[in-house]
């Protein structure tokens, strides 16, 4: 067949699945999309997509990688760890070396208010692989004011969860989880664990979801809060409806996250290697229960005022109003990430 | 909140301070010193009304020898880089803040040699060492009139009188006592006086100046800055009048308006009855800090030689915890770490983790005080428990 001899080889196995066919397969080469956050999500969705062909794949990390991401985060291997380069690089060489008809764009920076909106304004639809959930919902307004659809995917331990924003069509985030979890509340991969299986359910249910955006298979996207565990063999869907017309994001469009005052603000201590992570609102954490949750990972110790945990380089010491004073790095972004790893925000 | 962090920047300000700032850009707001029309001299009267008050204040003859800077930084890298060349030798002291080591360190690269000189257990420099430290080339000593880190004031008149038979140049860094200590240029024997507006003058930030004494003249203080100043147009080099010769650029009008307003009120009010209540709040602080077991208090005993900066070290505590405690679950603002002043700290014995430091102001009541006393004791005897 013509349409056939028009699709290069490599993506032949994925033009003959009818539902996409060779003109499904040159949208995904017109593609655009941007992951956000290139850990254990980021990396197997980006690996399915580049190889699916994605014309144009944008992926943001602020991170580097460090032995404990290598069980799950499959674009990275050990010489990665000798190497120090940041995720996002790493990973655009990998990519790159996967397939180099593509463009990628590797963006090493921390995430934030004053540069989303220019991280996902050229782009067809955004995937989420970040790690916490100030970049969520801060990810949510951009979408929702720019009209952009995004996939929203979370693993924790065996159990994981997605869900398709279509912005006007369907609920958002905020719709669903009108906020997000207080900091310290919530576990983290780095305190509760998280299995590589896990990962790759979520990341293809992410990937799929891609694809059928990508070639305007829109009756046939996750419209569900879809959740599964792979240890219990569990899956559920929850259908979610219209969105929310009280919803603050989607509904009024008040986009809070974009345009409030930073949720978290860094400032480097004078003195020690040590740099200070204050919320916004202040967080009332309980620090008896985030000692036990900390215990499996590290030291701990706390008392009315304070808990203090160490672990990995790190010296962390949290208060109850969700600040923590970060020992080990002057570097903010790298304060921030481990604030999210161990603390969440 | 409890606020005992004048020493970085004094909080409140006095009601006309903020009055100022929400009026001027409105009445004023035009450029001074370069147009003739109404608005422009309003805003340069207000300019020089302030440059006038900080003579009156600092005891100037002649307010044209007031330059306006951002702040005593910048008025500090004013004086350490104009008056230092190749082969200049520099005398300072290891109880300097950054904003006069750094400066110094810098010019090392261009040939200029430093000897700094040591502080005893309570920080305090003596007119000896300096003497002991001067060369014939010494043409600058540069010394901290009351250290950052524990309040110990140098007896900054004697070591201008070791200066007097030598011709060395005598700059002091008043971040610390302008506004707060009485005194005027010539009391304390400063030829280059750096202050910050917004610490003890109660202004607002980026304000401060340099004041130049009798002795030093244009040809002595290289400007490090050249641009338009309204005059001499057609000149290509930048005036040598003052102070238009250090003041290239539009001068920050409505800080400096601001500050004008700080010093009605300070001089309403007197150094000397403001230096009396900080020093009275500091020596409540300090005894009551000194009964609590555990605690480690670095300021001098004797009240006279101290301004309103109170160090200590916690047992078992990071300066950096403390703080962030004291803010969390006391609502007591103050600051943590080295203070921008590695070795004065180093000469305390704080090193290299540095102090929480407490700085009462001209606002701070005693009840405060003792709140932050009471807070110390509770955070003092807290200890970790493993989990």
């Amino acid at each position: 067949m013509i349409e056939t001899r028009s699709t290069p080889a490599r993506y032949q196995r994925q033009a003959i699945f009818a539902p996409i066919g060779p003109e499904g397969q040159q949208c995904i080469q017109r593609a655009r999309v941007c992951i956000v956050g290139v850990g254990a999500l980021g990396t197997h969705v980006a690996d399915t997509l580049a190889r699916a062909g994605v014309g144009f794949l944008r992926i943001v990390d602020r991170d580097v990688p460090e032995l404990t991401n290598l069980q799950r985060q499959i674009l990275f291997d050990e010489s990665d760890l000798d190497a120090g380069l940041p995720k996002a690089i790493a990973a655009a060489r990998r990519l790159s070396a996967i397939n180099s008809e593509i463009e990628i764009d590797a963006r090493a920076v921390d995430v934030n208010q004053t540069n989303i909106e220019g991280l996902i304004g050229d782009v067809d639809f955004v995937i989420d692989g970040t790690d916490n959930f100030e970049i969520r919902y801060l990810l949510n307004d951009a979408c929702v004011k720019q009209g952009i659809p995004w996939i929203y995917g979370g693993v924790i331990g065996s159990y994981g969860m997605s869900m398709t924003i279509l912005p006007g069509e369907t609920p958002c985030l905020r719709c669903v989880f009108p906020d997000p979890p207080p900091p310290g509340e919530a576990p983290t991969c780095d305190t509760a664990g998280v299995l590589g299986p896990a990962v790759a359910a979520v990341a293809a249910i992410e990937s799929a979801e891609a694809l059928k955006l990508a070639t305007g298979a829109r009756e046939n996207l996750n419209r569900t809060l879809l959740s599964l565990d792979i240890w219990d063999l569990t899956f559920d869907r929850i259908p979610l409806g219209e969105p929310n017309t009280e919803c603050p994001c989607c509904g009024r469009r008040q986009f809070e996250f974009l345009n409030r005052e930073a949720p978290s603000h860094t400032t480097q201590l004078c003195g020690r290697d040590a740099v200070q992570v204050l919320v916004h609102p202040p967080a009332r954490i309980t620090l008896a229960s985030l000692a036990e949750r900390l215990k499996p990972v590290g030291e701990v110790g706390y008392n009315a005022y304070l808990l203090r945990f160490r672990t990995d380089g790190y010296d962390l010491t949290v208060f109850p109003d969700g600040r923590a004073i970060i020992k080990g790095t002057t570097d903010p972004v790298e304060a921030r990430s481990v604030y999210a790893r161990y603390i969440g925000m | 909140m409890i606020y005992l962090d004048n020493a970085a920047t004094s909080w409140p300000k006095p009601e006309p301070v903020y009055e100022t700032l929400g009026s001027f850009l409105r009445e004023a707001g035009a450029n001074p010193g370069r147009s003739g029309h109404r608005m422009a001299v309003r805003a340069a009267a207000a300019v020089e009304g302030t440059r006038a008050a900080l003579a009156r204040l600092f005891g100037v003859d002649d307010p044209r020898r007031v330059i306006f800077a951002s702040n005593a930084t910048d008025a500090l890298n004013l004086a350490i880089k104009g008056i230092l060349s190749a082969g200049d030798h520099v005398v300072t002291t290891v109880m300097e803040h950054n904003s006069v080591r750094r400066p110094i360190r810098a010019l090392e690269v261009i040939g200029v040699s430093t000897t700094k000189v040591p502080a005893d257990a309570e920080g305090f420099v003596t007119p000896e060492a300096v003497r002991a430290a001067l060369q014939p080339n010494t043409r600058l000593v540069a010394i901290t009139h009351a250290s950052n880190v524990n309040g110990a004031i140098q007896p900054v008149a004697e070591i201008a009188e070791v200066l007097a038979d030598h011709g060395a140049f005598l700059l002091v860094d008043a971040a610390q006592t302008a506004g707060t200590l009485p005194f005027t240029l010539d009391e304390i024997g400063a030829d280059l006086l750096a202050f910050p507006g917004h610490k003890g003058l109660m202004g607002p930030p980026g304000t401060g100046g340099l004041i130049l004494g009798p002795r030093v003249e244009i040809d002595d203080l290289t400007p490090v800055r050249e641009g338009g100043t309204g005059g001499n147009s057609e000149e290509d080099f930048q005036p040598r009048t003052l102070p238009a010769r250090y003041e290239a650029g539009t001068v920050n009008t409505v800080g400096i308006a601001a500050l004008g307003a700080a010093l009605d009120v300070i001089a309403e009010t007197g150094v000397a009855a403001i230096g009396a209540h900080e020093r009275e709040m500091t020596t409540r602080l300090i005894e009551g800090l000194r009964a609590i077991p555990g605690v480690r208090v670095l300021s001098p005993s004797d009240p006279e030689r101290r301004v309103a900066v109170v160090s200590i070290t916690v047992d078992g505590w990071e300066p950096a915890d403390f703080g962030a405690a004291l803010d969390d679950a006391f609502q007591i603002a103050c600051r943590t770490g080295l203070h921008c002043a590695p070795e004065a700290c180093q000469a305390l014995g704080a090193f290299p983790g540095g102090t929480v430091r407490f700085s009462p102001g001209f606002f701070t009541t005693a009840e405060e005080i003792d709140r932050t006393i009471e807070a110390v004791r509770e955070l003092a005897k807290a200890s970790l428990q493993m989990v």
